[in-house]
């Protein structure tokens, strides 16, 4: 996973937006074999193979879930056994208790695990994600939540290509649209005035095509 | 990682060499003479006492006055006993509940405890001394055992056919087409249907006065004659289902529609090879939704007639679906195993690592319904706690059976579970390959589990006799199976998912 903040506060992209996502696929491959390191990019629908593309590596978050369930296992065996046998013995059905009526335990080590793993997904998905309450998204372009695919291109960041060469390749990779020096806004500022000054501001970059 | 889109799929065909036709010819013939030394040396040694496995059933049983006390209680003459109150039931004196129990103390309301008294020690010997009070029709002799043998590989085998067939027509009714690619596998391996339908059928007939004690006791004097001393009303309840015609009409009838349908299926796939189009992808749909209708209650029954039934007394409502569970997840081993060989014979390397993926995901799946559905069985009958359901287990748990349980339940969940669970696993040939040994070999053990203790009981032993007859039907079913996968393609080449499989991808 790239570390990185979603929070784009003060920084320069170049961004580059596409209406298909094959395009934005192909310019991503192209970009990469050039050697331009590729910031992220933003989609309305997940693309296939675009995780791949961005070199993107595996997520260990399966490993956080193992250990979530068995934390699970032994929470359920602990409380199970604590309650069954150690602090309140019960005869249930002429049944001895002590560690041979580990078949009743099963279900509920079976249900704490999932409970555990399904919390200790959400709660490590959030945090990994950096997705806490209250956050408001940062974005390049409204409608790169609608209908529009973006590529941004970290300013600030060193590349092998000029800043021109860039966006040529992202004109001719068939983008509707690139502008050379955007900044992100935030969807905190609600009024529309604030909004309209941000996109003004970014009109005003660098336009071709 | 690429995403090239493949957009035409290279026809192959497996080569069933004479070299190769060696192997299981080979594997038939040791595994025939092995059987046979086996059941000689069944034959010598039957009558010696073997002293250590009655120790052990002895300290089991005292152990289970322990940990499951109402189990070992439960008995099949609670039921049996109001009917033949006076049968001679050889009395073992009572070890009432022993000092090494404190945390148990006595349950006021048992309603068994008059029986337990008669009865305790019988669980693990339920159907050899039920028999005994039927006149010594049920006598366990050597032949016993090599009938068992042969009945649990025959079915074994035969269900690996049968979870084939099922997955070819789950794939056509529920549209799927990632495994398309891997069709003919299951074809070739649903082609053992006719020679396992065959041969477990002959089994059946030939071995069911040796094997199941109904058909005795209902070709005795006491079938039908509530005054005769061996009268069992439970046997007779079951009469309509339990009955020789369910033998030569229901079995055959059963196994001969699933052929035609299996038949119907591959030549439906073979013409489509020459023809291309929709015509017959739609009729072996239909096809494929009348088989799984079919089916779900044949199936059903069969498990019950030819396994369920070798406990006569016993009944569970969880029994064909277990069934069914070892069924699939041992055939889908079978198919990844077959994969795995091609594969390392150089075949079908067009088949990603995608589709391979997602069989071990199926194994994975499967391990864990068959836990699953184990559980469910286990766990009701445990906590309800009715003698005439605990007898089962009772055999199986509290006898020699025992390690073997646990072995069984390891093998098949335990193991393959936490195996399976990682990624890196369901795509490491090595590692999938191990997985589907050891589930084939525990659901070997479960098979083994289900057939021996209600038939050999407690003279059941593994030796040479169940190592030969395994190695012998393997060969006839690895022969069958790659002499039905060189008679065709090694893709379906007009199949319409063909190239949705070559391109799965999940994306994970």
């Amino acid at each position: 996973m790239v570390d990185k903040s979603i929070l784009l506060d003060n920084k320069k992209f170049t961004v580059g937006t596409f209406t298909d996502s094959d395009k934005l696929l192909h310019a991503v491959e192209t970009l990469r074999k050039k050697g331009v390191k590729i910031f992220d990019c933003y989609t309305p629908f997940p693309v296939h193979h675009l995780d791949h593309a961005l070199g993107y590596t595996r997520t260990n978050l399966t490993i956080g879930a193992f250990l979530c369930g068995m934390l699970g296992s032994l929470s359920g065996f602990t409380l199970a056994y604590s309650m069954n046998v150690v602090d309140w013995p019960m005869i249930i059905g002429g049944k001895p208790q002590d560690i041979n009526v580990f078949t009743s335990f099963i279900p509920v080590i079976f249900e704490l695990t999932i409970l555990f793993t399904a919390f200790g997904m959400v709660i490590m998905f959030f945090a990994r994600n950096r997705m806490m309450h209250g956050i408001k998204e940062d974005l390049l372009d409204r409608r790169q939540t609608d209908d529009h695919l973006l590529i941004a291109i970290d300013n600030s960041e060193a590349q092998s290509l000029s800043n021109d060469e860039i966006q040529t390749i992202l004109v001719n990779e068939g983008a509707v649209k690139v502008k050379g020096n955007v900044e992100a806004f935030n969807t905190s500022l609600t009024t529309e005035e604030d909004l309209e000054i941000v996109i003004g501001n970014n009109e005003g970059a660098a336009v071709i095509n | 990682m690429g995403h090239h889109t493949i957009t035409e799929v290279r026809q192959e065909k497996f080569d069933f060499s004479t070299r190769i036709k060696l192997i299981p010819i080979l594997l038939f013939v040791v595994g025939a003479i092995l059987a046979g030394v086996g059941a000689m040396q069944a034959k010598e040694s039957w009558d010696s006492p073997r002293e250590e496995v009655t120790n052990a059933v002895n300290d089991h049983n005292a152990e289970a006055t322990n940990s499951e006390a109402p189990d070992a209680h439960a008995d099949h003459h609670l039921a049996l006993a109001e009917a033949n109150s006076d049968s001679s039931v050889p009395s073992t004196p009572e070890v009432p509940s022993t000092p090494e129990e404190p945390s148990v103390p006595e349950v006021p309301s048992v309603p068994d405890e008059n029986h337990a008294k008669v009865a305790h020690e019988e669980g693990a010997h339920a159907s050899v001394e039920h028999a005994e009070a039927h006149g010594n029709h049920h006598e366990v002799t050597y032949m016993t055992r090599v009938w068992a043998n042969l009945l649990l590989n025959s079915y074994y085998f035969w269900l690996f056919a049968v979870s084939a067939l099922f997955f070819i027509a789950v794939n056509y009714v529920a549209n799927a087409g990632w495994a398309v690619m891997l069709k003919r596998i299951m074809e070739a391996q649903s082609s053992y249907l006719l020679v396992g339908s065959i041969l477990l059928f002959t089994i059946i007939f030939l071995g069911k006065d040796t094997l199941y004690h109904w058909v005795q006791y209902f070709d005795g004097s006491a079938a039908g004659n509530p005054n005769d001393a061996g009268y069992d009303a439970i046997l007779e309840s079951k009469h309509w289902l339990l009955n020789n015609s369910s033998i030569f009409f229901f079995v055959p009838f059963v196994l001969i529609v699933w052929y035609l349908i299996r038949t119907k299926l591959r030549r439906n796939s073979l013409a489509e090879d020459e023809t291309p189009g929709l015509d017959m992808f739609k009729n072996s749909t239909r096809w494929s939704a009348a088989f799984i209708f079919f089916f779900a209650f044949s199936f059903s029954a069969l498990s019950w007639l030819i396994i369920m039934s070798l406990d006569a007394h016993w009944y569970s409502t969880m029994f064909s679906i277990y069934n069914f569970a070892i069924s699939f997840v041992s055939g889908l081993s079978v198919m990844m195993l077959i994969l795995q060989y091609l594969k390392s014979k150089g075949y079908m390397e067009m088949v990603s690592d995608e589709v391979v993926h997602d069989l071990g995901k199926f194994m994975f799946a499967f391990c864990v319904f068959w836990g699953y559905i184990f559980l469910s069985q286990w766990l009701l009958i445990w906590y309800t706690n009715l003698p005439e359901e605990t007898v089962y287990f009772q055999a199986r748990l509290n006898s020699h059976f025992k390690p073997l349980f646990f072995i069984n339940l390891f093998m098949c969940f335990l193991i393959p579970f936490l195996t399976l669970m990682m990624r890196g696993a369901k795509r490491s040939p090595k590692v999938l390959l191990a997985a589907g040994l050891t589930i084939l070999v525990g659901h070997w053990v479960d098979m083994y589990l289900l057939i021996m203790p209600g038939t050999v009981g407690d003279k059941a032993d593994f030796g040479l006799l169940e190592i030969g007859t395994t190695m012998a039907f393997a060969g006839i079913f690895i022969y069958t199976v790659l002499h039905s996968l060189s008679k065709a393609n090694l893709y379906p080449l007009n199949h319409p998912y063909l190239l949705e499989s070559a391109n799965h991808d999940v994306g994970v």
